[in-house]
């Protein structure tokens, strides 16, 4: 074999090895979590859906996944209501300060989640809202928020502006504008943003074990708390659920964002 | 359109940075103390340790102090504030201001009868620590937080023994950030480079592999670990079945499972900001050298490391300025001496309530934070510059 080439082949052994290390433990926990034993072990005495079961028969379980999708669809609403508005002030308007309110509204993704957690922990106790969702779902939407107005702001940049001018020459009102002009041609953008914003408050578990106790509960917190005191394979189960949902959700993302690229680059212009 | 931007950076200054930076404030608020204990230190001026126990017109000022913090319910978290500097007071002066409150102590003279009820008060370093407590401000957190301390007379001594952890936490937090860096670095450089030179459908796949473990969560990927490394874990019985031990080994909640539960998570980042970077390399330069007859790593060296640098060291801010803030993979999979300072912060926040050195400690974490961002940048700064000019 040629130097060239023996080095190749063992760059993409390499490669394939480096790929199973991230990627073989997402997936061997899924035949674990089909284990018909008490117990998680690999190789599995049998297969069954009894953990699944156990999963769906909980009460605790289903009401702190009902808790995750509530909190996770309102903090991505307001997210939404704030940061679609903010995009287009920061794409098309010149004012003084927009760097400095771009460095604010980032703030966000820099501080570390667990001072995030603690100082809304405090925040929320003096307002006597600790432990209630809506506390969690501000919380959330701080830190959702960026992402809703960078996607955003990343498909209004491949928007022409000329088309709103277009409407309002027709007479059409700002609403009017906005919700049938502008939303449309910006939706690949709003759907991803949302759609990502809505896995950050899904799976987000520092700022709900601050701020959630008891009854509120997310998903996310459950596992964490269940971790703590042992391992069982309905752990198993809740994680390979979890994956499977963030990945479908983030697949669509993929699908949206290529095709918006794909439909840009064809775009004559 | 500046309109438009408004109630978005109201909802984060409201939300958001208001509460953090209110939060960081504790790390040098003490007006809890001051605020309750006002005429005890007015009375207090002038006292010396050395003078023995204070006079009577401290303890009636201190009694009339502790009266009114009771009735106004802040009597708590005094006790819990001066249990923070003096081990044991917490139950003094709850007592003390519940007699004081019910008018147990009336007619002075009140020192021996504050004395003979509550024999604590008789303790001269309690004192001392009273007085060192006074003012709207306070460095006692802050100090706490980097193992020092002030002394009888106001200097800044170094902490006891047994309550200097803090400087090892620092010091580990960074270490711990570094070895994940390093090793994400250095195992990810192969990688990318396989990923760029790879034919187009093969690059796209591994490409997107890469980017899955992104789309799930930091939790479940923790938990998979805790899973997978766990005594009769795949990782154990594969190795029992092959023979290459004969008794499980532990290998979760230990310094070698946080290392690989970290390069794990953060990986993807790291191998994402090279494969950015190598993609606008064009490979025409690594040819040149190879056909001018350098050795393959000379060139490699010479040409296309110099060329990935910049994707090296974003890739590495990223990746360092992630770890030092994590929390919950040190938390889950670490071993109780592998412990980060984020897991310090939900310590003193969530069990010792001791909220003024969870803010001190942050205040810590995010200095840090910063330092290592800036010095990244500065670094990389430097390295492009010769090209800027060229």
């Amino acid at each position: 074999m040629k130097p060239a080439t023996l080095r190749s082949a063992t760059m993409y052994v390499y490669a394939a090895l480096l790929l199973a290390f991230m990627l073989v433990p997402l997936l061997i926990i899924v035949p674990m979590s089909l284990t018909s034993g008490n117990a998680l072990t690999f190789p599995t005495p049998g297969y069954s859906l009894r953990w699944y079961h156990e999963l769906i028969d909980d009460p605790r379980w289903l009401k702190s996944f009902w808790n995750s999708i509530i909190i996770g669809v309102s903090a991505t609403l307001l997210s939404c209501a704030l940061g679609i508005p903010a995009a287009i002030g920061i794409a098309w308007g010149e004012f003084p300060g927009k760097r400095l309110i771009y460095a604010i509204v980032a703030t966000p993704l820099v501080v570390p989640v667990v001072i995030v957690g603690v100082a809304a922990f405090f925040f929320f106790a003096e307002l006597g809202l600790a432990g209630q969702k809506s506390a969690i779902i501000l919380t959330h939407t701080a830190l959702a928020v960026p992402v809703v107005l960078t996607t955003v702001v990343a498909s209004l940049s491949r928007f022409d502006r000329t088309l709103v001018r277009a409407a309002q020459s027709l007479g059409a009102g700002t609403g009017r504008i906005f919700f049938k002009v502008i939303l449309p041609l910006i939706s690949p953008g709003v759907v991803s943003g949302a759609i990502i914003a809505f896995i950050i408050s899904f799976d987000e578990v520092v700022v709900a074990s601050f701020l959630s106790t008891g009854e509120e509960r997310t998903l996310p917190r459950m596992i964490f708390s269940g971790v703590r005191e042992s391992v069982s394979p309905a752990i198993a189960s809740v994680a390979v659920l979890l994956v499977v949902f963030s990945a479908a959700l983030l697949g669509i993302v993929g699908w949206l964002q290529s095709r918006a690229t794909r439909s840009h680059r064809t775009r004559p212009s | 359109m500046a309109l438009l931007v408004a109630p978005l950076v109201l909802f984060i200054l409201i939300v958001f940075l208001g509460p953090v930076l209110r939060f960081l404030w504790l790390s040098v608020d003490n007006s809890d103390v001051a605020g309750n204990l006002g005429r005890t230190f007015a009375a207090l001026e002038g006292w010396q340790a050395s003078s023995g126990l204070p006079d009577e017109a401290v303890f009636q000022a201190l009694i009339a102090d502790l009266a009114d913090a009771r009735q106004k319910g802040r009597d708590g978290v005094l006790a819990q504030l001066i249990n923070q500097r003096k081990v044991g007071a917490r139950f003094l002066v709850i007592k003390t201001a519940k007699d004081a409150a019910d008018g147990k102590f009336a007619t002075p003279p009140l020192r021996e009868a504050v004395l003979a009820q509550h024999a604590g008060w008789g303790d001269v370093s309690l004192w001392t620590e009273i007085r060192r407590a006074s003012g709207g401000l306070t460095d006692y957190y802050l100090l706490n937080s980097i193992d020092l301390r002030r002394g009888a007379a106001g200097e800044i001594a170094p902490a006891p023994a047994d309550r200097a952890i803090f400087l090892d936490a620092l010091v580990r937090t960074i270490w711990i950030s570094f070895v994940v860096t390093l090793l994400c670095a250095l195992l990810s450089v192969p990688l990318a480079q396989a990923i760029v030179s790879a034919p187009p459908p093969w690059s796209r796949v591994m490409f997107a592999l890469v980017i899955f473990p992104l789309w799930t969560s930091l939790l479940v990927r923790t938990v998979i670990w805790i899973i997978v490394l766990q005594k009769n874990g795949p990782v154990n019985n594969a190795l029992l079945f092959t023979g290459l031990i004969d008794q499980p080994l532990s290998l979760i909640y230990t310094r070698f499972s946080l290392y690989v539960a970290m390069v794990q998570v953060l990986l993807p980042m790291m191998v994402l900001s090279l494969v950015s970077v190598m993609r606008r390399v064009p490979a025409s330069y690594m040819k040149a050298a190879l056909s001018l007859g350098a050795p393959w790593t000379t060139a490699w060296r010479r040409v296309q490391l110099p060329l990935i640098m910049p994707g090296f060291l974003s890739g590495s801010a990223i990746v360092f300025v992630f770890a030092l803030g994590y929390y919950i993979t040190p938390t889950l999979v670490g071993g109780p001496g592998d412990q980060m300072i984020s897991s310090y912060i939900a310590f003193y926040t969530n069990t010792t309530l001791n909220w003024g050195l969870a803010a001190a400690l942050s205040v810590q974490l995010l200095l840090i934070l910063i330092a290592s961002a800036v010095l990244f940048w500065s670094a990389r700064a430097v390295i492009s510059r010769p090209r800027q000019a060229a």
